[in-house]
């Protein structure tokens, strides 16, 4: 009874864990000659910080689509209220807001 | 042993239910007596009182403390500071203006100039002549390909501040010579010394980055 239980919670719990633990921490550097230009480096997005904040349909697919290189995010997309700076979001006071670069850019101010 | 223990179970319960008992009709009857007099000030209360800011007699004056002190058009009333000047705002007086605001709450002094609502003097001094503003946008490109770059406008600038106020300390007056960073403004320099502070927000992102670029134009 008891490992047909045990069984039963790893074949349920173990998969959602890998899923989740998959995305802990997704480095988003598609525009790095833009970020390089601008003086900033990649953004290492913390997916598991906005796990424990959000239920997955907050943001998916309605805001990013659930597919890397799908979500076409630009610092003027976020401005423009879609992505990152989606209303509730970094574009409001619910978050911080869109100018505090270091809280995503790594490498902020390092010359080229 | 058993029986002992329920008998204690017994008798806690009793006096669980004796206290609750006790706290239900004590509430109710403090309840009651503080039901009667509390309706008759709600009534009183009802009829806000509209203040229009250019009806004298409704305005309220602020001593130097901030506090009510003095009401216009009430002699009796112990007259203020700003009184004496000529004119104190009241908080509420000046939220019922209809100033108009951005979508942050604030007071929008830009539209202010530009719909020609309030005309401020330029100086205390009347024999001092006053500078008209300086009509030359800059445009300020932004370093990463995808942002709209910055028009800076001289002109809603110059109607508030004296070209003394931001050059040569804070902006050297040639195009291309401040290394300007968004970093560098959110820390408090270059635009940052005002914005954030005096003037709008940095989180009004658009509003300074309004030129949208080629490449992010597609």
């Amino acid at each position: 009874m008891n490992k047909k239980l045990l069984a039963l919670v790893l074949v349920l719990a173990v998969p959602a864990f890998a899923g989740a633990a998959q995305y802990g921490k997704m480095t988003l550097d598609s525009k790095i000659e833009s970020m390089k230009k601008a003086g900033v480096g990649p953004v290492i997005y913390p997916h598991d910080k906005h796990e424990l904040l959000f239920k997955c349909n907050e943001c998916h697919p309605k805001v990013f689509k659930e597919k890397r290189g799908l979500n076409d995010m630009s610092m003027k997309m976020n401005m423009d209220g879609k992505f990152c700076g989606s209303e509730n979001c970094h574009n409001s006071p619910n978050a911080f807001p869109l100018y505090i670069c270091t809280n995503c850019h790594t490498n902020v101010g390092v010359k080229k | 042993m058993k029986a002992s223990s329920f008998r204690k179970l017994k008798a806690a319960l009793l006096c669980s239910l004796v206290v609750a008992f006790g706290y239900t009709v004590s509430g109710s009857v403090a309840d009651a007596a503080q039901a009667q007099p509390s309706k008759a000030p709600a009534k009183k209360e009802a009829p806000a009182p509209k203040i229009d800011p250019n009806d004298p007699a409704s305005l309220i004056y602020l001593d130097t403390a901030g506090k009510p002190a003095g009401v216009g058009g009430n002699a009796a009333a112990p007259a203020s500071q700003a009184f004496k000047v000529g004119m104190g705002w009241h908080p509420q007086a000046l939220a019922a203006t209809g100033l108009p605001k951005d979508k942050y709450g604030l007071v929008d002094w830009a539209k202010l100039v530009r719909e020609n609502i309030i005309k401020p003097k330029h100086s205390l001094d009347p024999e001092e002549e006053e500078m008209p503003p300086l009509k030359m946008d800059v445009l300020i490109p932004a370093k990463g390909t995808f942002v709209n770059d910055v028009i800076y406008p001289h002109e809603m600038h110059t109607y508030w501040l004296k070209c003394e106020v931001c050059h040569p300390q804070i902006f050297v007056p040639a195009k291309g010579s401040n290394p300007m960073t968004m970093v560098g403004i959110v820390q408090g320099e270059w635009c940052g010394r005002c914005h954030g502070k005096i003037a709008f927000p940095l989180t009004d992102c658009n509003r300074c980055h309004s030129a949208p670029k080629k490449a992010a134009a597609k």
